[in-house]
């Protein structure tokens, strides 16, 4: 088939953080340099902002360097002056904690949705003459005959039905070709999980690993004790995960009675009847977290995985005509639970090297390599070294991990062993131990959700009649090795209830998904025992519709 | 032939509504605004009638600055201009209102054939469109499934219950949609880059001659007392049963008795 190709200077796919901050900046080096570059961002989200989702307690740093105006042009902030409570909770009590540690102090930072974040700085990337593009999905990435040097991206087709037949409507992708192509797909990106085998990017890295978090923001009533606490930020560990379990809650207070509640949990956790959907549950549950939403209603539920391997899982950066950012980087700095300042300082500097490659005239990989360079001379090579032993630690058995993370504390992140090792997050369940929890009752509709009642007030809508996004390679796995040895853990791991195994004829399981649901956090890509989950984009303009996540 | 098409811009209705403050409107900023769907029907219609038989399409909106963004995405699905109409004094018209402004919009360009959604699905007021056309003291023929064009004539066939009815009308004439009318295409993303090209204008109720005494919220004839959120859906419950007749047999047991719907 015939495809249209429209051509660019630099192509990002993925308008997060990242991908925005990097355009954006992109333009200001143009202007600045009289010069035109033409820059083109796309976004599977059917709007910009409706796939983002964050806590979000945002460190203004790099935002500031981008817009110093930001304030006045209208930047959307929730709460600022912020002071920060740590509790460490078992079942029934909450501790707090005397002291906050240093990289959990939040006084400068603001509490933001990252679905209004994104939305403004869309607008002003528009503004600068950037073409955004949200509902088209990068499907993969073009190389030229030798399949070393990236030309740019392809978008999906749309109007395909479920066998794959082109429908009335039919929209055939286009190519996107760039000089340059930047990965800002956030985590676990679709298209640089190919483009990566091809040019080896993970070779020689550490895995990347993650955690996912089911988030809500929830509308409290006028009388509730949170609106007036001195803490507008609170975070919690132990309960309902344990000290087992890496992860823990966390709680913003937002404008207009609003507050963002999360449950943050490790995919590297051991029990296969684990459900992280659960323990959010459960935390919310918490007589702490039950006073403080008592009387409110969920406005918005969500999921994403957040990649907290960092330093030593970044991938290699640039290749030959595409570089790598964000959290499609690992640049999220997984001790200070944030990753809105660095993904976009990792865009702007990726902007200023494609700006002198361009410049230059040759946009290979050691042209581009000046992009590692300034990323690792950088406030943000210095932020993420620190804590480049920091997930490794939290991994640990809880004697141990205190151990590691104090003398990294002492030692600038170094700490006892550097670097700690990683290990797949796929790769950590133990098989044969089926301790079936009870599930958590009474749940209302209003404050306390079940999963599917979560995905509707998800906004998540797909095109029904598609092809299914969710490649299964083997599914024949899933209904004898898998459910035997693990019990089918896609049915608890994944927060939209994707994944169900039914009693076919015959009283034989079988595994029946339910694509429509999917809120795009991939999990079940990261934790599938047997890897036997590919997570595809689906139609562009298909998938949530957050607006104030 | 000349085709206007009138397009509104309006929440999506799955997003998160919430009535504001007043008790009579809804909260502006969390919502999604989407393009009526029954008037990308009517896009499409259009565009399928330019490529069977030639002219140009018009696309016309009556909202404030943020209606622009379905403009553009009516012509980046294809048509050929858009119409703006953007004036403070226009906010807060009721149906007949808008009805009012469109109708003199449209009193100032050729056309040959209106098309527009058979209602906006925010307030679900199914008046503007024939409105429009009594103004203009032309025939309209609404909810129609299929459009066919005659020699100077256009035939629409109406969804009724249990049937459809087949009616025929001079030109110029306006039609409202129904689902089932076509499948609208997608915005493609050239479509979206040749869009931000496109002329389109902007004009204000005095360009148009309307006093802003007769539209807008100064003009309304309907006043809206007070909103109310639908009840909050129930859970679903799945019926189940061994055999195909002991579950018909359960799910007309509960139809009966607990549902009391039959
Ligand atoms: C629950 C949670 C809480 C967090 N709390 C904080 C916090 O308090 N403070 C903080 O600073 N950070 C926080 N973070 C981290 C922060 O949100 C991320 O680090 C940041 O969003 C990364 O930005 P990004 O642009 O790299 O990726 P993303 O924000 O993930 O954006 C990637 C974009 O790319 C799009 N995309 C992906 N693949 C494709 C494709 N193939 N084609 C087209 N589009 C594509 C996606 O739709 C998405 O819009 C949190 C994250 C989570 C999940």
């Amino acid at each position: 088939m015939e495809r249209e190709r429209l051509e660019f200077d630099v192509v990002f796919v993925g308008a997060g953080p990242a991908g925005l901050a990097g355009a954006i900046r992109l333009k200001q080096l143009a202007a600045e340099r009289g010069r035109e570059i033409e820059v083109c961002v796309i976004d599977k989200a059917p709007a910009l902002g409706a796939h983002s989702l964050s806590g979000a307690v945002v460190d203004p740093r790099a935002l500031a360097e981008l817009l110093p105006d930001y304030r006045e042009r209208g930047c959307p902030i929730e709460e600022e002056g912020l002071r920060d409570a740590v509790f460490y909770l078992t079942a029934a009590k909450a501790l707090r904690l005397p002291w906050v540690p240093p990289f959990l102090h939040n006084e400068g930072a603001f509490v933001g949705s990252l679905s209004k974040l994104c939305a403004w700085l869309g607008a002003i990337a528009e503004e600068a003459g950037v073409n955004v593009f949200p509902g088209f999905a990068g499907v993969e990435a073009l190389f030229d005959d030798a399949g070393g040097r990236v030309l740019g991206v392809r978008t999906g087709d749309k109007g395909v039905d479920k066998q794959g037949r082109r429908k009335g409507n039919f929209e055939p992708g286009v190519d996107l070709l760039a000089k340059v192509t930047v990965f800002a797909e956030g985590p676990r990106g679709s298209l640089l999980r190919e483009a990566a085998k091809r040019l080896g990017l993970f070779d020689g890295r550490m895995p990347q690993v993650f955690e996912t978090a089911v988030k809500e923001v929830i509308e409290l009533p006028e009388a509730s004790p949170f609106l007036t606490a001195p803490e507008a930020v609170i975070h919690t560990f132990g309960f309902p995960l344990g000290l087992h379990t890496k992860g823990g809650g966390f709680l913003y207070r937002m404008a207009e009675r609003r507050v963002a509640l999360g449950l943050v949990v490790g995919l590297d956790y051991a029990d296969p009847m684990l459900e992280p959907y659960r323990e959010f549950l459960r935390f919310k549950r918490h007589p702490l977290v039950a006073g403080l939403i008592a009387g409110g209603r969920v406005l918005q539920q969500g999921a994403k995985t957040l990649p907290v391997g960092g330093w030593y899982s970044m991938p290699r950066l640039c290749a030959d005509g595409a570089l790598v950012i964000g959290d499609s980087a690992c640049t999220l700095n997984a001790r200070r639970l944030k990753g809105v300042h660095t993904a976009m300082k990792s865009g702007m500097l990726a902007a200023e090297t494609i700006a002198e490659a361009l410049a230059a005239g040759d946009t290979g990989a050691s042209a581009l390599e000046g992009y590692r360079r300034r990323l690792e001379e950088s406030w943000l090579g210095e932020e993420l070294r620190q804590a480049r032993n920091f997930s490794q630690a939290l991994s640990r058995p809880p004697a141990s991990r205190v151990v590691h993370l104090g003398a990294q504390m002492l030692s600038r992140g170094r700490g006892l062993v550097d670097p700690m090792p990683l290990h797949e997050d796929c790769s950590t369940l133990r098989p044969g131990v089926f301790r079936e929890p009870a599930p958590v009752a009474d749940l209302d509709g209003t404050l306390y959700l079940d999963k599917l009642t979560g995905v509707y007030l998800s906004g998540t809508r797909h095109e029904e009649d598609q092809p299914c996004h969710l490649h299964i390679p083997h599914p024949e796995l899933c209904t004898t090795r898998c459910w035997q040895e693990y019990r089918s853990p896609c049915t608890r791991f994944c927060p939209g209830q994707v994944y169900e195994i039914e009693t076919a004829e015959g009283g034989r399981p079988r595994l029946k998904l339910n694509p429509s649901n999917c809120l795009h956090c991939k999990t079940c890509e990261i934790k599938d025992p047997l890897r036997n989950i590919l997570w595809n984009c689906p139609e562009g303009g298909g998938g949530p519709n957050w607006t104030i996540l | 032939m000349n085709i206007v098409v009138l397009v509104k811009q309006v929440p999506d209705t799955e997003s998160l509504v919430q009535i504001a403050a007043d008790g009579v409107s809804i909260r502006k900023d969390d919502v999604k605004w989407i393009m009526n769907p029954y008037d990308e029907l009517a896009v499409e219609e259009a565009l399928r009638i330019r490529e069977a038989k030639g002219g140009g399409v018009t696309v016309v909106s009556c909202g404030g600055p943020k209606a622009q963004e379905t403009l553009r995405t009516a012509l980046a699905m294809g048509a050929d201009k858009a119409v703006h109409i953007q004036d403070p004094a226009a906010e807060g018209a009721d149906a007949l209102g808008t009805a009012r402004i469109l109708a003199a919009a449209l009193k100032a360009m050729p056309f040959d054939l209106i098309l527009c959604g058979q209602r906006g699905v925010d307030e679900d007021n199914v008046q503007v469109g024939p409105a429009v056309a009594e103004r203009l003291g032309i025939p309209h023929l609404s909810f129609v499934i299929k459009v066919e064009l005659l020699d100077g004539r256009v035939r629409g066939h109406r969804v009724v219950e249990g049937g459809t009815v087949v009616v025929e009308a001079p030109l110029p004439a306006l039609l409202t949609t129904q689902r089932g009318l076509n499948d609208p295409r997608y915005a493609s993303l050239p479509g979206i880059m040749k869009a931000k090209k496109k002329p389109l204008e902007v004009k204000s109720l005095a360009d148009l001659g309307v006093d802003p005494a007769t539209v807008g919220a100064a003009g309304r004839k309907v006043v809206v007392r007070a909103l109310k959120l639908p009840p909050a859906r129930q859970a679903v419950r799945m019926i189940g049963g061994e055999t195909p007749e002991a579950v018909a047999a359960e799910l007309v047991r509960v139809l009966h008795e607990e549902a009391k719907l039959i």
